[in-house]
């Protein structure tokens, strides 16, 4: 699991942030992970305690927004979920296409007061 | 009443990663340091290749070691037994090294003075090879016991190395390995990939090794 090595970065992240943003109260942290990424909302819910113990967000609430992965076919143009279709194209069954989106690891926003 | 704002960062974490691993090859370039990242999984022969490239090569350079293998220092006590200077990484159980804890590591190891780092990573054919380390290249270990369709499973980390060094050759003939088969599949993913065959028990194929090592540390302190 490397979900919490990555959330001490986020944590981090969002700390400099708000220190240059004139924050003191971060409310809740927003991030968006793409379904291809190679981390997993799962876990970093789990880690997500660890994580924020002792730091400036250890009241801060998390929301994760989960991105499609989806890929256009390169045969006949369908764009589909990869997940969903098992890394083929539902409509003509070929295992060629380029990724549109769902890699992305992203901290959204947050919202504070 | 409290009054809430929506900040919006939309800053992407693993390109954070990405500036911190250029920021890193920067400094390397300025100190004439080459870094290499190792990968394989556990057990392919990555300290004992490590042993071996030490031998070869410390008579003509410094050298630094990072041991990030495991979480304990069975590994880097058989490196600093070689007089060399050696940090211990204590990962905590992650599974891959991102750019900021390799600086950490390079900062402890002090590089000076010193030509070539080689950084042993986490034991793992996954999340290593999605993390810039901020190494100047990376080589990967695949060992015969482990079979030749390993690129088939792991296309990414085949796909993100400037070198693979196949060991344990010395027990080919003891595994249905076929390493023409290997060579081909790893080109179809990676076509400017470098592949050596070696083994670090009888020495086999370590001077070809040694010298792809000498001609990437020259060119990195040109
Ligand atoms: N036969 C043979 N054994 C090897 C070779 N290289 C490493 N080994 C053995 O493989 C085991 C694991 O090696 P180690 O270097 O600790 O792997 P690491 O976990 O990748 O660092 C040890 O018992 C080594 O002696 C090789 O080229 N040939
Ligand atoms: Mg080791
Ligand atoms: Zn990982």
């Amino acid at each position: 699991m490397h979900e919490l090595g990555i959330m001490f970065n986020v944590v981090r992240s969002v700390e400099n942030f708000a220190k240059e943003n004139g924050i003191t109260v971060i409310d809740t942290l927003v991030l968006q992970i793409g379904e291809l990424s190679p981390v997993i909302p799962r876990f970093v819910e789990a880690c997500y305690p660890a994580a924020i113990d002792g730091t400036m967000l250890e009241n801060t609430k998390l929301e994760i927004e989960v991105l499609p992965g989806n890929a256009i076919c390169t045969s006949c143009d369908k764009v589909f979920n990869l997940i969903q279709c098992k890394n083929e194209c539902p409509v003509c069954g070929s295992r060629e296409w380029e990724v549109l989106g769902g890699r992305e690891f992203l901290i959204k926003e947050i919202v504070a007061y | 009443m409290k009054t809430f704002k929506v900040l919006e960062i939309k800053e992407s974490v693993f390109e954070d990663n990405n500036q911190r691993a250029d920021l890193l090859r920067q400094e390397l370039k300025e100190k004439k340091t080459f870094l290499l990242n190792l990968m394989s999984s556990p057990g392919s022969g990555k300290t004992t290749t490590v042993l071996r490239t030490i031998e070869a090569l410390k008579d003509e350079m410094n050298i630094g070691i990072l041991e990030a293998d495991i979480d304990s220092d069975v590994d880097a006590q058989a490196v600093a037994q070689t007089g060399t200077k050696v940090i211990q990484l204590h990962t905590g159980g992650m599974c891959h090294l991102d750019a900021e804890m390799t600086r950490q590591g390079i900062e402890g190891l002090g590089i000076e003075d010193v030509d070539f780092v080689i950084l042993e990573n986490v034991g793992n054919l996954v999340c290593p090879a999605e993390f810039d380390t901020g190494a100047c290249k990376n080589a990967m270990i695949l060992s015969v016991p482990e079979g030749d369709d390993k690129p088939l499973k792991y296309p990414l980390m085949f796909s993100v190395v400037d070198v693979l060094l196949i060991n344990k050759i010395d027990t080919i003939e003891y595994f249905d390995f076929d390493l023409e088969a290997v060579k081909e599949r790893v080109m179809k993913l990676n076509p400017n990939i470098k592949i050596i065959p070696i083994s670090a028990k009888t020495g086999e194929g370590l001077e070809e090794w040694a010298n792809w090592i000498r001609n990437e540390v020259r060119k990195w302190g040109e």
